[in-house]
């Protein structure tokens, strides 16, 4: 169970000059500062996955870090069953499996040295993670390129060794940044069946798309971030309702907009 | 801590860039240098001696046997005619001559009555041919003997000669022994040389360990592991710094192996000269005053390795730190800086002055005491900062 209450972070901008016409227009940006996240607040419980959507820019990655103790935040809470992030960051690591939207992996490590390496981070001793490793090899059908340099993975593989390294700890709250953005049908299609596993594991999911049809296939809960604020927050069949089942429709609702504005934004 | 930096330095050893500057570069790159630039002073040299020289003489009347004389050596000279008013620095520029020799009419006149005969010669001295050490060597025999016959006709004995041509002569009496030559004409130059390639090692894995992880976007999932911030630093601290060291190391031996092989086992004189004043205590001080060095250089690549945004801008960052790193061996090579008083506990500046006085025999090993301290101190506090700088958000997600 993750509860986050009105989480605030802003950046210092490095240099306002050479911000864009319509960067220097975002209401956000207040002088040498930019307020990346205003106002966030979710929840998602066990068992449940919940949908961060969002336009670019909108603060979802910003959100999804300071979850994950990468950021700390200027103001709001964050609790992972029962345990303060804030107060604790090396615990909640510990209960945390993350995967940033780069998948980035150490090139010159095999699949499996790179999953064990966090492995090791976490304090796991060598024979569960290769126990580990295994399991999930089989369940990520990755056992043909498990033993290979990842620098010559293609994103697919890499993507599943990044999954597969982000919940090799067996965390208890598992957060995705946009997992299946540049995946190709089959390498979806695997990371959209792990993620279902999970919830029936009982593991609460958090993740971060642009793709509603999966929200629609995954999603219990759905929040919408918009201009660094939680603009939606409610279960999958609430947003859906918002436009008669139509997702996209939902999606603007919640912004505000419409088609024609959209459009506009592009 | 140690989990980090056996990860890293597994990667580091499957990287072929960081092999080739930590061991393959300091093991070549002495005798590669000597090598090389003995091969091609060699050759210069001997090229310069061989060619044969154009020329032309203007007034070859007056000096008709000198003028036979270049004639004679057709191995060494060619003579070209040309016009008596023609313009000579234009046929040396465009290479039809490479100098012609102007002979006054009074040449064959007694210099006593006539003075000083003034020869003159159009060359191009930018060239490497030697024209005026070849050409004197055919002047010079006339020169003698116009010599001996004025001294005869004024009469002086031959301790009178040798007065009159030097009067006052400097008999140099030299009490510093021939290590102490070597150390300081080798001594100033091999920090420069071994602080660079400590630096060049360490640098490969820096960039690496810091922008790269930004780059590849392996730094966030490291950040949010469970391990603290300080062990992530430490961890690859010593990472750069083993590199930096296991550089420092090789170079060291490389100089000490290399030395014996140029010296007993290719027999040249001046490296066994050089090889049988240094002890292998003074080879094991260079490394020890080495691993602050390398420590403080793996604490800066660290810091703006991690500031960086990519590997490029890391190495960008890196190559001018070359130039910093160049300043205090500047400052130990420039004369009168001596590794005494103050120098003592300026860092690098007083390592680079130590290794100096180390190959010149002349250390104060009181002076390790202010050159540890300092060094060390300066690593430390480099350390600190690098741990500060790895816990700003502003530098990890810039």
């Amino acid at each position: 169970m993750i509860e986050i209450s009105s989480l605030a972070k802003r950046f210092e901008v490095e240099n306002p000059k050479k911000l864009s016409e319509q960067e220097k227009k975002d209401p956000r940006l207040k002088g040498r500062y930019f307020q990346s996240v205003k106002d966030v607040s979710f929840s998602c419980g066990q068992g449940e996955v919940l949908g961060l959507l969002g336009p670019n820019g909108a603060g979802k990655t910003t959100t999804l870090r300071m979850l994950s103790t990468a950021l700390k935040p200027d103001s709001g809470t964050v609790v992972i069953d029962g345990e303060d992030v804030l107060a604790n960051p090396i615990i909640a690591r510990k209960k945390i499996g993350f995967l940033s939207s780069s998948t980035g992996l150490y090139g010159r490590l095999t699949g499996r040295e790179n999953i064990a390496y966090f492995g090791e981070l976490h304090g796991i001793t060598k024979s569960i993670i290769s126990a580990r490793i295994e399991e999930m090899a089989d369940l990520l059908d990755m056992q043909s390129f498990l033993d290979r340099r990842a620098e010559n993975f293609s994103s697919g593989m890499k993507q599943k060794t990044a999954i597969a390294r982000a919940v090799i700890h067996e965390p208890s709250l598992v957060v995705l940044d946009e997992p299946t953005t540049g995946l190709d049908i089959m390498a979806t299609s695997t990371v959209m069946d792990f993620i279902q596993r999970l919830k029936d594991k009982g593991t609460p999911v958090i993740f971060s798309t642009h793709h509603l049809d999966e929200v629609q296939m995954l999603c219990d809960r759905v929040t919408v971030i918009n201009q660094g604020e939680s603009v939606f927050n409610d279960s999958l069949a609430a947003f859906s309702a918002l436009s008669d089942g139509q997702m996209h429709k939902s999606f603007l609702h919640t912004l505000k907009m419409n088609t024609a504005e959209v459009g506009q934004c592009g | 801590m140690w989990l980090i930096f056996k990860k890293e330095f597994k990667e580091l050893l499957r990287d072929r860039k960081t092999i080739i500057f930590m061991i393959v570069l300091p093991l070549l790159l002495f005798p590669l240098i000597f090598g090389v630039a003995m091969f091609f002073m060699n050759s210069a040299a001997e090229k310069a001696e061989n060619v044969v020289l154009k020329y032309a003489i203007v007034g070859e009347q007056y000096a008709p046997e000198m003028s036979q004389q270049f004639a004679n050596e057709t191995d060494k000279f060619t003579m070209v005619d040309i016009q008596g008013d023609a313009d000579y620095a234009k046929l040396i520029k465009d290479e039809t001559l490479d100098f012609v020799l102007v002979i006054p009419e009074t040449f064959n006149n007694e210099v006593l009555t006539s003075g000083q005969h003034k020869l003159q010669l159009y060359l191009n001295d930018a060239g490497l041919n030697k024209v005026l050490g070849r050409v004197s060597e055919i002047v010079d025999v006339y020169t003698d003997e116009f010599q001996k016959t004025a001294f005869a006709n004024l009469g002086l004995n031959e301790s009178q000669q040798q007065a009159l041509l030097a009067p006052i002569v400097i008999e140099k009496e030299n009490i510093a022994d021939d290590r102490e030559v070597w150390g300081e004409r080798l001594g100033g130059l091999l920090p420069y040389f071994i602080f660079i390639l400590c630096l060049q090692g360490a640098m490969a894995p820096a960039s690496d360990l810091g922008a790269g992880e930004k780059e590849r976007g392996t730094l966030e999932t490291l950040l949010i592991s469970p391990m603290e911030r300080y062990k992530l630093v430490l961890g690859k601290f010593f990472t750069i710094g083993v590199a930096g060291l296991i550089t420092a190391l090789i170079t060291v031996s490389s100089m000490a192996i290399w030395g014996i092989v140029l010296s007993q086992g290719l027999a040249i004189e001046f490296v066994a000269e050089v090889m049988a004043m240094i002890g292998i205590i003074d080879f094991v001080l260079i490394f020890l005053m080495l691993i602050p060095v390398v420590a403080i250089f793996a604490a800066v690549l660290l810091s703006l390795s991690i500031y960086a945004r990519s590997f490029k801008e890391a190495q960008s960052y890196m190559g001018a730190l070359v130039m910093v790193v160049v300043f205090p061996v500047l400052i130990a090579m420039m004369p009168g800086v001596k590794l005494e008083g103050g120098w003592i506990w300026v860092p690098l500046t007083n390592v680079a002055l130590a290794m100096k006085e180390l190959f010149k025999g002349t250390m104060d090993y009181f002076a390790l005491f202010g050159i540890f301290t300092s060094t060390a101190a300066i690593a430390v506090a480099l350390i600190a900062f690098c741990v500060f700088w790895f816990n700003k958000e502003k530098v990890l997600f810039r």
